[in-house]
């Protein structure tokens, strides 16, 4: 079993999430050294991931599929540029720890701290999180709960056994003198691409 | 383990001369009461964030064992291993033999103060085990070969300088003092030990009931590491991190990253609920599995907490540690000196429960009850309460050292005896005693007369002047009993006539009853409730003489006493229900005047008057909830309120501890003087005696120009001026809603 069990796409959007509490969202989540993207279209987001990647130099990504990057063709995009991608599970165990970034899909936003919710049952999902230094994650922008109470209210509905994550900007430490250091064991740069149109199938 | 005995003097004067310490927390105390408050702005009601935690934890406790229950079972029903180690011993064997059986070789850990708490990491050790903190404070604690001295933050201090030592000697390579490149040197040599790794262990910030889940509170992401990359994971948890149901850790994670690191959310907070998948390496190629995973439930004392009706409080730490974050002693001297495995207040509880009364008994003394920390608690647990309930238990057991119990019992108890000695120390003090402060003492005496005038003692005590001040009334609009306290009576009795000044203005008939003593607040504060049971009898009979309709005290502490005398003597048929009465008459001297005041239409608000800042006490604001009166009394006087910095955080003096910690209560008095000179102001005003001392000494000799007065001193001035035609002050008719 990979998921946690539920699919999450069913709690959204009703009258306690939706795009309305997206720029607080944004703020949030810059504030805490997130970088996010707000792109109207699938195209737009896979725009946006190939301009990041350029950027940054990479050559090796390793990718959880999830519906949204699989509507805006992310692996097949990055290969057209010569970029190793990796999406099998025992591929990414080979392959996550020397890889330039990781790219995955979360399941909602929470305005009142800028976090994203993952589920992160299957061992790739984690893995894809945590090791390489620069992390990506697609986000339907319509996905997106008030507060910490309501994201709690969804959880609990659905949370039998797995494991599940709040990610809340970069990795940081202020362990040596109390000075923020982004990136300590985990990415030391991560960036939300948020697509306003919702891929076919309904779920993120 | 082993109890040392602790020099506690000596420690404290080497942390008092650590820079880095004292510039670190000083500077960590100065900018967390504000960050705090910034991460609580989109929270909502914080007092009722604060009310939720504490209810939720009291429910929790309340049936610990069921809750443990389930959180086993349902854990167990996933495929985890719960253990329940009744101590530090059984967790270890368990570990050991897990490690053996399971070829166990290295170990990466995740946060856990729990294996601290036992002291896991020698014993690994010894067992040729390697565990290697992941956590970058705790791997430099680790590698100082030192204790983590902040629950948080376990290397506050250290600087950069003194890390850069630590990992060059580890790395064996030069490491420049240069922390984002440290960062990643840690990075980098920690990547290894996690992909490496046998065993994974972690603490946990809380345990769900409801489906056995665990919840992990971290920055930096080693905690996830820690939980992923190894094929066994061990989690290493107390009872009191329990909780119910998934949604009571909304109600903790609303509150633990906002006091703990003034943060909204941590970087990753993780649930992990019964094995997940991993990937193991067979054969040169990766395959998935499901990981083992293990729980050991620890009790370690907690469950003989949980039974006691005042100590199942501790339950309700969440461990974010923001009561050592405002705590005046912590955040001069750190962890290591005011804590055994845990700091400050909470840790010295703990202590007693986890480590014995032994440990406790070593560095208990450190809390001065200020109570600042009761303000801020997510769980709203009184710790110093619970640490005065630890003294007294402590007395009833073993009895308090012979010297003190003899003063106790035949001298505070005895009330002719003990003001005849205060009359013969006022002699005794003569040949050092300039004006109403004494400024140099002779030889050993002289650290507490350092940076601070002691009060002298004066020649004639409130009680002698009592026949001049006091006037009858023909038709008093009520009758008052002033208690004094022994400082108002033998060091300021010119502030006891300004309380008759003010009240006989009221057409108050106040009248001195001479059986009077001590409150008793000292011996109490000292862990003997029989001897204050003595003291609140003798009192009791005195203030209830002449029937009065108000009992009026001018300092907050003797206040709360008086009304301590109802629990205090609550089992006892006789003085109980008189004990009750009494209190009910209680009255602080501002408040009530404020009201008096109120009724007569005489609170707005004057001009004229000179720029006064008031000193906020400990137990005028905290325990009996008064800030705003003495202001209100203040600006009906026509002063010009000034406000300090930190006008409510302590002046140092807290009773013994100022005299017998001179060290650390002279740096915290410093502190106030300071913040009173920055509102350049004349007049440093507040509502405690004992304050009084503390401020009055230190403005003596550091600023001078600058003249401390009770609040009933500055009302009876101005009542004096009026009465000699004094000009001003003319009301603007702001009346008090």
């Amino acid at each position: 079993m990979n998921t946690t069990g539920g699919t999450w796409q069913r709690h959204f959007p009703t009258e306690k999430s939706g795009a309305q509490f997206f720029p607080e969202f944004e703020m949030r989540a810059k504030a805490v050294s997130a970088e996010v993207f707000r792109v109207p279209s699938a195209r737009e987001a896979r725009e946006t991931l190939i301009r990041l990647v350029e950027a940054a130099g990479v050559k090796k990504a390793v990718v959880v599929e999830s519906p949204l990057q699989e509507a805006a063709g992310i692996t097949e995009a990055l290969r057209s540029r010569g970029i190793a991608v990796y999406t099998d599970t025992e591929e990414i165990a080979a392959h996550a720890e020397t890889a330039d970034i990781g790219i995955s899909g979360v399941e909602f936003g929470i305005a009142e701290t800028g976090s994203v919710f993952q589920d992160g049952c299957a061992i790739a999902t984690r893995l894809v999180t945590i090791l390489p230094p620069l992390h990506v994650v697609f986000l339907p922008s319509a996905n997106i709960v008030p507060g910490i109470n309501e994201a709690f209210e969804i959880i609990a509905e659905d949370f039998k056994s797995g494991y599940l994550g709040f990610i809340t900007g970069p990795s940081r430490t202020a362990d040596i003198e109390r000075v923020l250091t982004i990136g300590v064991h985990g990415p030391s740069r991560f960036a939300i691409i948020a697509c306003d149109e919702a891929p076919k199938g309904g779920a993120a | 383990m082993e109890s040392v005995t602790r020099n506690l003097k000596k420690e404290i004067s080497e942390k008092l001369k650590d820079e880095t310490l004292r510039g670190a927390l000083g500077r960590f105390a100065e900018v967390y009461p504000e960050a705090r408050a910034k991460a609580y702005e989109n929270a909502g009601d914080i007092e009722a964030l604060r009310e939720a935690v504490r209810q939720m934890k009291i429910e929790t406790v309340a049936e610990i064992e069921k809750v443990a229950d389930r959180f086993e079972a349902e854990a167990t029903k996933r495929g985890v291993k719960v253990f329940r180690a009744k101590d530090g011993d059984a967790l270890k064997a368990y570990l050991v033999d897990l490690c053996r059986e399971k070829d166990v070789k290295r170990i990466v850990k995740s946060k856990s103060m729990a294996s601290e708490e036992v002291h896991l990491n020698p014993y690994l050790e010894a067992a040729g085990i390697t565990a290697t903190e992941t956590d970058l404070g705790e791997w430099i604690v680790a590698l100082a070969g030192q204790k983590p001295s902040h629950m948080v933050m376990p290397a506050i201090h250290l600087s950069r300088f003194q890390v850069a030592e630590y990992f060059s000697k580890e790395l064996k390579t030069e490491i420049s003092p240069d922390i984002a490149m440290m960062v990643q040197a840690a990075r980098k040599e920690l990547r290894e030990k996690f992909l490496r790794a046998d065993m994974g262990i972690s603490g946990a910030n809380f345990g769900i009931a409801e489906n056995g889940a665990i919840g992990l509170v971290t920055n930096e992401g080693n905690a996830r590491m820690v939980t992923t990359l190894p094929r066994i994971h061990v989690v290493i948890i107390g009872y009191e991190k329990l909780i119910p149901t998934i949604k009571d850790a909304a109600t903790i994670l609303k509150v633990l990253p906002r006091s703990a690191t003034c943060q909204l959310m941590t970087s990753y907070t993780t649930m992990i609920s019964g094995p997940t998948p991993t990937m193991v390496k067979k054969g040169g190629k990766w395959v998935e599995e499901v990981k083992e995973m293990h729980i050991i439930l620890l009790d370690n004392g907690r469950l003989r907490a949980a039974k006691d009706e005042k100590f199942k409080e501790i339950f309700q730490c969440v461990r974010c540690a923001s009561c050592l974050n405002v705590c005046p002693v912590y955040t001069l001297i750190g962890g290591h000196v005011y804590g055994h495995i845990y700091a400050g207040g909470i840790g010295a509880i703990l202590t007693a429960f986890l480590h014995g009364m032994k440990e406790f008994e070593q560095f208990h003394e450190l809390c001065i009850g200020c109570r600042r920390c009761t303000t801020v608690c997510p769980g709203k647990i009184d710790i110093p309460g619970l640490i005065e309930e630890l003294r007294i238990r402590k007395v009833k057991d073993k009895g308090l050292p012979f010297f003190l119990k003899k003063t106790f019992e035949n001298v505070i108890a005895n009330r002719k005896l003990f003001h005849s000695l205060l009359r013969l120390a006022a002699l005794g003090q003569k040949p050092f005693q300039e004006g109403r402060l004494i400024r140099h003492l002779p030889l050993f005496f002289a650290g507490l007369a350092k940076d601070r005038s002691l009060p002298a003692i004066s020649d004639e005590p409130l009680r002698d002047r009592i026949g001049r001040i006091a006037r009858t009334s023909a038709y008093p609009d009520k009758r008052v009993a002033f208690f004094s306290g022994c400082t108002i009576d033998f060091v300021f009795p010119e502030t006891g006539e300004s309380v008759f000044t003010v009240l006989q203005d009221l057409n108050m008939e106040v009248f001195f009853p001479e059986g009077q003593s001590c409150c008793g607040k000292p011996v109490l504060a000292m862990g003997d409730e029989e001897t204050t049971k003595r003291i609140a009898r003798d009192n009791i009979q005195a203030l209830e003489e002449q029937n009065p309709d108000v009992i009026v005290s001018a300092c907050p502490t003797c206040t709360e006493t008086l009304r301590h005398y109802t629990e205090l003597l609550k089992d006892d048929p006789e003085w109980g229900p008189k004990a009750s009465a009494m209190a009910r008459k209680a009255r602080e001297f501002c408040s009530f005047v404020a009201e008096e005041y109120e009724k007569r239409g005489r609170l707005g608000k004057k001009t004229g008057g000179p720029r006064v800042t008031y000193h906020d006490s400990c137990h005028m604001k905290r325990v009996l909830g008064i800030e705003n009166e003495p202001r209100w009394l203040l600006e009906a006087a026509g002063c010009e309120i000034v406000e300090m910095k930190d006008a409510d955080k302590c002046c140092g003096m807290s009773g013994i501890f100022g005299v017998k910690y001179a060290e650390l209560s002279l740096p915290i008095l410093e502190q106030k003087i300071a913040n009173i000179r920055e509102t350049g102001a004349t007049i440093a005003a507040c509502a405690c005696s004992g304050c009084m001392v503390q401020i009055q000494g230190g403005l003596d000799k550091k600023l001078p120009q600058v003249k401390m007065r009770h609040v009933a001193d500055i009302l009876a001035e101005r009542l004096v001026e009026k009465e000699n035609g004094g000009r001003g002050h003319e009301n603007q008719g702001h009346h008090r809603q």
